[in-house]
């Protein structure tokens, strides 16, 4: 930054660090924030016709479009809100969902979002207010994300960074709910466009870099192998949970394991 | 209970878990359970891709999708790269009826 109208010998750094203390952090805010809102972009792709046929299974299980809206809005978890979609189809008659149905799955399915945040929150510094708000916004594509692109941010993800990433996939989801209760029956389904592949394609990027040593490949397998299989007789956020809590563990042991091992010998 | 009722009570059981979990970051832990979320992320991402691949009617082309897209994010280290050429290597694959 020149600035010739500065007297010689004006130590610019200092003055700023004087006059302006809260700047540094502040001024932070957005271009960390922006990086986090760019670096889900790959993902939108994805997204788009799944909240376009998550808003379209709504309506034809007879929400209006603001329920519809409401739901994408509030409960913001993609897998949950299809179920509930789902669900609400044969909701208040005989032999159909309850509402305590409904509201017991979308507890199971997101559940999940539990070791998110334990693990997030080891990797990011947040306030009350930041947690409070942080919490909203968090889903399955942002932890990865933050988790795995996080690392490149100068000092660790921060606050900014975290809100970016979520609230990109937070817009991108709520407009094309939008898009799909006004008008999705005549856009194509995610089925014939294909798209399905594009969520583990995503994570499957993520995953690559992290294989880096034996036992996390051994965890990678047995966690993605035993997901596989419980997949067949459980839904799917509870599948996560449990693979997930499973294939840590594994891990855990299996370093424990090789610490003693090395301890003995040494 | 009307349907917004309901939303708002699914709402009521999504937060928590989310809002609980960020909390708990200045917990002092042993080493076994910091070596445990050392390993949540590569073990919950694992159990996010193998189901949405092996698990699916359409899984052979997923398959070879995920092995194009795995090797370019493996040789390039461009995420955004991975996904493209795995969309595209799906769809080559299932315009020639694969």
């Amino acid at each position: 930054m020149r600035t010739p109208l500065l007297p010689p010998g004006f130590n610019f750094s200092s003055y700023k660090l004087a006059a302006m203390p809260a700047s540094g952090p502040a001024s932070a805010f957005w271009p960390a924030f922006w990086r986090g809102f760019r670096v889900m972009i790959p993902l939108w792709l994805g997204m788009v016709p799944f909240a376009v046929a998550y808003a379209v299974t709504a309506r034809a299980s007879g929400l209006s479009v603001w329920e519809t809206q409401m739901m994408s809005l509030t409960v913001f978890a993609g897998a949950s809100q299809f179920a509930a979609a789902g669900l609400f189809a044969g909701y208040g008659m005989a032999g159909g969902a309850s509402a305590l149905g409904i509201v017991a799955t979308t507890f199971l399915l997101n559940a999940r979002h539990l070791l998110y945040g334990l693990s997030l929150s080891r990797q990011v510094t947040l306030t009350r207010p930041q947690r409070l708000i942080a919490a909203q916004f968090l889903t399955d594509e942002a932890y990865g994300m933050v988790t795995v692109k996080g690392g490149q941010e100068p000092g660790g993800p921060s606050f900014g960074y975290v809100l970016g990433a979520e609230l990109s996939l937070y817009v991108v989801w709520n407009a094309s709910t939008l898009l799909g209760a006004l008008g999705g029956a005549v856009l194509p389904s995610p089925e014939a466009l294909g798209v399905g592949v594009i969520f583990p394609l995503a994570f499957l990027g993520l995953l690559v870099p992290m294989l880096r040593g034996r036992v996390t490949v051994l965890v990678a397998l047995a966690s993605g192998l035993a997901a596989w299989g419980l997949s067949r007789v459980l839904p799917g956020g509870l599948v996560i949970l449990l693979a997930g809590v499973g294939g840590a563990l594994l891990g855990a042991w299996l370093t424990g394991r090789k610490t003693a091992v090395q301890e003995a010998g040494a | 209970m009307s349907i917004a009722a309901v939303i708002v009570l699914m709402w009521a059981v999504t937060y928590p878990p989310r809002w609980l979990g960020l909390n708990l970051g200045r917990v002092k832990l042993p080493p076994f359970w910091l070596a445990f979320l050392n390993f949540v992320p590569v073990s919950v991402i694992a159990a996010l891709i193998v189901p949405e691949v092996l698990g699916s009617p359409e899984w052979p082309r997923r398959l070879f999708a995920s092995v194009v897209g795995g090797l370019i994010v493996w040789r390039s280290g461009n995420l955004a790269l991975g996904i493209l050429g795995g969309f595209a290597a799906y769809w080559a694959v299932r315009a020639l009826g694969g």
